[in-house]
Order: structure tokens, then sequence, then C-alpha cells
């Protein structure tokens, strides 16, 4: 991130290489269509070298901030599209077909990515599904406790209740998990 | 609201799921717990990064790359 602070767009180029993959997923994740993903994962790299000087070690990793940025930038682009329905569609016949691509020469960093992607995923799915659900639809769908409680037809109290247990959990697993790597 | 309500709170700030109702309350007591809770609510953005690292990478086109790095030299010359 130092690099791309100074203006380098070798160091650009290595963070692409480094993350592209990672953002492309969330932003497919969102949005369901692979050209739109495409056209987005530009546009958010672009402004990552924008916007790379309001970035402060301080307040958390380069990855967290990117994640941060492209989830916004991806819900915005699937509500100004209005695109809920068809991304609902897609949702269904995609969810379990998304490709492995974590399959090619792998560095130490990328081997570390993915001892780390199973234990989050070991994580979250020890959760209750009703508690998977509502997570999934507010930070993959940017869906509000209330939208979520009328989309699943359930208490808006109960939303919350998952809402706040699911969190709690995957948040304490991090922690341990960031003790065993 | 006491320190673990904010908490819960926080978790659910961080993935934009608060009210906003909810949102007034947590904004006060993000003040009242000032660097604590910034601390806290910092830590809180991890779970980005977990939700995304949850999920397998996904190739992306590679013409991408070359019209990303060609629009930030064209930005970078004079």
């Amino acid at each position: 991130m130092l690099g791309i602070q100074a203006g380098d767009p070798d160091a650009l180029s290595q963070l692409y290489d480094r993350y592209n993959g990672i953002l492309k997923a969330l932003i497919l994740r969102v949005i369901h269509n692979e050209a739109e993903a495409d056209d987005l994962l530009q546009e958010i790299f672009m402004e990552i070298w924008n916007q790379a000087k309001n970035f402060s070690a301080q307040k958390g990793k380069p990855l967290g901030w990117m994640v941060t940025l492209a989830r916004r930038r991806a819900i915005d682009g699937l509500r100004k599209k209005q695109a809920y329905a068809r991304a609902e569609e897609r949702l269904q016949n995609e969810t379990e077909q998304q490709p492995d691509a974590w399959v090619h020469n792998a560095t130490e960093e990328e081997i570390l990515l993915s001892d780390t992607r199973t234990l989050i995923r070991k994580v979250i799915r020890t959760l209750p599904p009703p508690q998977q659900q509502a997570i999934d639809l507010a930070f993959f769908r940017g869906m509000s406790q209330r939208e979520i409680a009328a989309k699943t037809n359930t208490p808006l109290g109960t939303v919350k209740t998952r809402l706040e247990l699911g969190l709690k959990k995957i948040y304490d697993g991090l922690k341990e998990l960031r003790d065993e790597l | 609201m006491n320190f673990s309500q904010f908490q819960n709170q926080a978790r659910l700030y961080v993935i934009g799921a608060l009210e906003p109702e909810e949102l007034e309350e947590f904004e006060k007591a993000r003040a009242k717990f000032g660097k604590k809770g910034e601390d806290f609510i910092t830590k809180c953005y991890g779970l980005h990064e977990a939700f995304a690292l949850s999920l397998r990478p996904a190739k992306a086109n590679a013409a991408i790359k070359d019209r990303l790095m060609a629009m930030v030299k064209a930005k970078k010359e004079p």
C-alpha cells in the first residue's frame, strides 16, 4: 500500500495479482453477473489507486479496507440496477457451483489465505442455517433487518437475535483463528 | 447502553444492518465509549475480511488488468 500511496503503478499491479480473486468473488456473490463483476472490479481497483492516501494501517489491514470498499460499491451497483429479482434466481443456481480458482502454483501467502479460508468456513458452518441466512442477506445483499424480516417472513426481533448471535460466534471464532495461525 | 450491548450493536453496524433508530442510539454510545469503542469497531471490520475470505476466489477476465494498468499509466502521464 505504501507503494501505491507513493504513486507506483507496479505496486498496484502486485496488489491486483494478489487480491483480484478474492475481490471478484465478493463482487460476484453480490451481483451474480460475470461481465458486470469484471467491470466493477476494474472500477474498484481504480478507486483503490485514487483513494490510497485515505488508507491508514492503524485502522486495519489493506485487505479489510479493500473488501469494505468493494462490498459498498457492489451493493450500490446492485441497488442502482434494481436487480434483486434477477440476482435471486442466479443465486439459487450458482451458489454451490463457484469454481475453485485456487489451484495454480500457490505462494506462501496464498497458502496462508487458503488455510484462513478453510478455518473461516468451518466457523461459519457451525452456525444454525437461519443465522447463516440472516448474515448472508445482510452482508452480501446489503439488506436491513426489516428487509430480512420481510423476505424470510420472520419477526423483526428474531432477525435481530439471529444476526447478533451469528456475528458474535463468527467474531469469537476469528479471535481463536488468529491464535491458530 | 452498556459496553456488551455496544459490542453487539457494533458488529451489526459494520455490516450496515442497524436500523435508523438503532443507529442514533449507537452513535450516542460510540461517543460515550470513545477510544475503547472505536478500537472495538475497528476490530469488527475484520468480519468483512473474513466473509470475503470465506468465498472461493474467482478468476477475473485477463483484459481487466491490462485496461486498469493502461488507465493508471495514462493518468500518471503529464
